[in-house]
């Protein structure tokens, strides 16, 4: 009789069962990922920033060729031809610090040509700071030239 | 094929000739127009080395105190000077050689050891699952040092030979010469300090808008320095001051008779005697 | 097509070519090749091992070593040749062949006594007294065809060139010369324009006091009259009719010699020379004459 009446009560009453997955990491929200962040690279197609606001043209400034500097580019370079054969044109280049002046070679060559001149001067004791950076970086530039790397690549 | 090179070549020919004869013909009908001024001084050098092979080339000597042209004389320019072969790839190589031996960079980047900081290693070598780091300033990080950027006082120095230079201004020379960018005054006297007077000056004897001035020593006539003063495309520079850049620079090259004479007598003189000191390699202490 | 024609046409081409300006210049195509950048850390090369083979995959001990052993070449003790060989004097050679070529080519003015000075000045000789150069050898090449007049000094000659130049009527004195004067002799120009005084030129090392006191070497502490012996004794040995001195109408010109303590001809030690206003300023200190003098 009772086996009667489960399964009429089975046939007559079927609730709907919905089976839940619980998805723990899919449903996590406590951290969103650049929340509010707008893509602003166009990605949709052709024709970039065809939404967004166009960036201003440059406002053209063209350089005058003529200022004084450019204009008078280059005079005396050839004063120890033309002139009375005591100058150098190297001598002329007034611009320029005496320790780079005429001066050619690599980053190592010229920091201890630098060196060597600022030694005599008050520079090691005025600003130690640097002075302990051009030792660094020329113990550094000795170790790597010598020891590290070898003139040029070989010909086979 | 060898025939229609022997054509080309043929046509090439006539129209050099042609091109001579018709300048020639330029020359001598200014030539008539002028004699009727009658007061043309034609000047013979005495040549200290006299040219060998070529004649030398002759010059008007012109005006500047008036705004019209007007032909003063005739003058001679050495040809070793004035009308050699003009090389392009030499004068290219003086320019090259006028941008770099001034030419220091002054780009400077900081290398992981002198930007500050970085000493402490930031995080455990194991054990936290992040990459492992020695220090804050290395390249790889934002804010760290540079890898082989540029470093401070970097120089494009060389001397270009002695005779290359030489070479270099006779070459530019006779380019502007044979272009009729080359004019020789007789002074630089003019009547006023305005400078309008010399863009009309310009514009009529159609000298282009940018115009070298040279005189032979370093200080010019007041009006002249005056009138040029505003126009920054008109410079005066003393015969020394002469280089190939400046020449290239400048549409019209003008000179005075003396700085003429003086730039011939000076190229001359090296062109015929011994330079072996000027030719030796460059060394800093010679300087 | 000689190069005049080329010259001609391309500066009447220039006249039809659009103006050179600092935007139409080039270099010759093909004349610069940029350089090569190699791929890795040091360029792609081989670390100095070679290509392959025995290079890269041998080890090859340097030359002589012995495994730890004391080697063969170090076992013997050493007998230093060349010991001190640097700090001896040197004297760089011209030959009388480039002498007659100054001479012939203008460079060299045989009118006046020639001194290392005029020597330098020519501009195809030089010389470095810093670096233990202590003057001119002249020596033998060019004896055969040498046919000038000369009255030459220099610091170091051999038998051969001295009878050469006697032979052509001409007169030839070995002088010593201490360093510092040679750099003065070398560039008198910077040194008139420091304004220091003309210093006396040193005596001789003991070692060198021999040559330059010997009539055979026609030193110039030598006595003239053993030189002119000497001169005669050489004439004789090579065979040559010795020109008479006297008789030539040079005679002063050849008879000029310096002061032992002179070092250039005319100037005299103690003056100083002003090149600014072009005169020369003497001493007059009683002292300073003394000095100068001695």
């Amino acid at each position: 009789m009772e086996w009667l009446s489960s399964t009429i009560l089975k046939s007559l009453w079927r609730p709907t069962v919905n089976i839940v997955r619980t998805r723990y990491h899919a449903d996590k929200t406590r951290l969103v990922r650049r929340y509010g962040y707008e893509e602003k690279i166009w990605s949709g197609g052709l024709m970039p920033r065809s939404e967004g606001r166009r960036l201003p043209m440059p406002e053209y400034r063209p350089l005058n060729p003529w200022t004084e500097r450019r204009a008078l580019f280059g005079q005396n370079d050839y004063i120890d031809i033309l002139g009375s054969g005591d100058l150098h044109p190297v001598k002329t280049l007034y611009t320029l610090p005496s320790w780079i002046k005429g001066v050619s070679g690599h980053e190592y060559h010229i920091l201890l040509r630098k060196k060597k001149m600022f030694a005599r001067t008050g520079a090691p004791v005025m600003r130690p700071t640097k002075w302990k950076e051009y030792e660094k970086r020329l113990s550094f530039l000795y170790r790597k030239l010598n020891r590290k790397t070898k003139t040029g690549p070989s010909s086979t | 094929m060898s025939l229609t090179l022997i054509n080309a070549i043929k046509k090439l020919h006539i129209s050099a000739v042609s091109q001579i004869r018709l300048c020639s013909a330029v020359s001598n009908s200014v030539h008539n127009v002028d004699n009727d001024n009658s007061s043309l001084s034609v000047i013979r050098k005495e040549w200290k080395f006299p040219p060998q092979y070529t004649k030398p080339r002759e010059v008007w000597i012109e005006n500047l105190d008036t705004i019209n042209e007007k032909k003063l004389g005739l003058f001679e320019l050495h040809p070793l000077v004035y009308a050699v072969l003009p090389r392009i790839d030499i004068i290219h190589r003086n320019v090259i050689w006028q941008k770099k031996f001034r030419w220091v960079s002054w780009a400077h980047t900081k290398t992981r050891a002198e930007v500050s900081g970085g000493g402490r290693k930031p995080w455990p070598q194991k054990g936290l699952g992040r990459a492992r780091h020695g220090s804050i300033r290395s390249p790889l990080w934002r804010g760290g040092g540079i890898a082989h950027g540029p470093r401070s006082g970097k120089t494009h120095f060389f001397m270009l030979p002695f005779h290359l230079r030489i070479h270099g201004l006779t070459s530019t020379l006779s380019a502007k010469f044979a272009q009729d960018d080359l004019h020789i005054v007789k002074d630089l006297e003019v009547p006023t300090e305005d400078p309008e007077y010399f863009v009309d000056l310009i514009e009529q004897r159609n000298w282009g808008p940018s115009v070298l001035i040279v005189d032979d020593n370093d200080y010019a006539p007041r009006n002249i320095t005056l009138a040029t003063d505003s126009l920054q495309h008109v410079n005066i520079i003393p015969f020394y001051g002469l280089n190939v850049y400046s020449m290239l620079k400048h549409d019209t090259l003008v000179m005075t008779q003396t700085a003429a004479e003086r730039i011939e007598e000076k190229i001359l003189q090296h062109l015929h005697s011994n330079t072996m000191q000027q030719q030796a390699k460059f060394k800093l202490s010679q300087v | 097509m000689g190069s005049r024609q080329i010259t001609e046409k391309s500066l009447a081409m220039l006249r039809s070519l659009p103006r050179l300006s600092l935007g139409n210049i080039r270099d010759n195509p093909g004349s610069r090749r940029n350089p090569k950048r190699g791929r890795g850390q040091h360029g792609g090369d081989k670390h100095g091992a070679g290509n392959k083979g025995s290079g890269q995959r041998q080890n090859y001990m340097r030359l002589g070593y012995e495994t730890g052993n004391n080697p063969f070449y170090l076992r013997m003790p050493h007998e230093q040749y060349y010991k001190g060989h640097h700090h001896r004097r040197q004297y760089p050679p011209i030959s009388l062949h480039e002498i007659q070529k100054l001479i012939d080519t203008n460079r060299l003015d045989i009118s006046k006594p020639i001194d290392i000075a005029s020597i330098v000045r020519s501009g195809l000789y030089n010389f470095f007294p810093d670096q233990k150069h202590f003057g001119i050898h002249l020596t033998d090449e060019g004896v055969d065809i040498f046919a000038a007049k000369i009255n030459i000094e220099v610091q170091w000659v051999s038998e051969p060139v001295i009878a050469a130049i006697e032979k052509n009527g001409g007169v030839i004195t070995t002088a010593y010369y201490d360093p510092h004067s040679l750099m003065l002799l070398k560039n008198p120009k910077s040194f008139f324009q420091s304004g220091q005084a003309i210093p006396r030129r040193m005596i001789p090392p003991p070692d060198v006091i021999e040559y330059y006191t010997s009539a055979e070497m026609r030193g110039y502490l030598a006595d003239p009259e053993k030189i002119s012996q000497e001169r005669l004794r050489l004439s004789q040995k090579y065979g040559y009719q010795l020109p008479v001195l006297e008789n030539d109408q040079n005679y002063n010109m050849l008879c000029e010699r310096k002061d032992p303590r002179q070092i250039f001809y005319g100037l005299e030690p103690g003056w100083v020379i002003n090149l600014r206003d072009k005169c020369i300023l003497k001493p007059k200190d009683e002292e300073l004459i003394q000095f100068y003098s001695s």
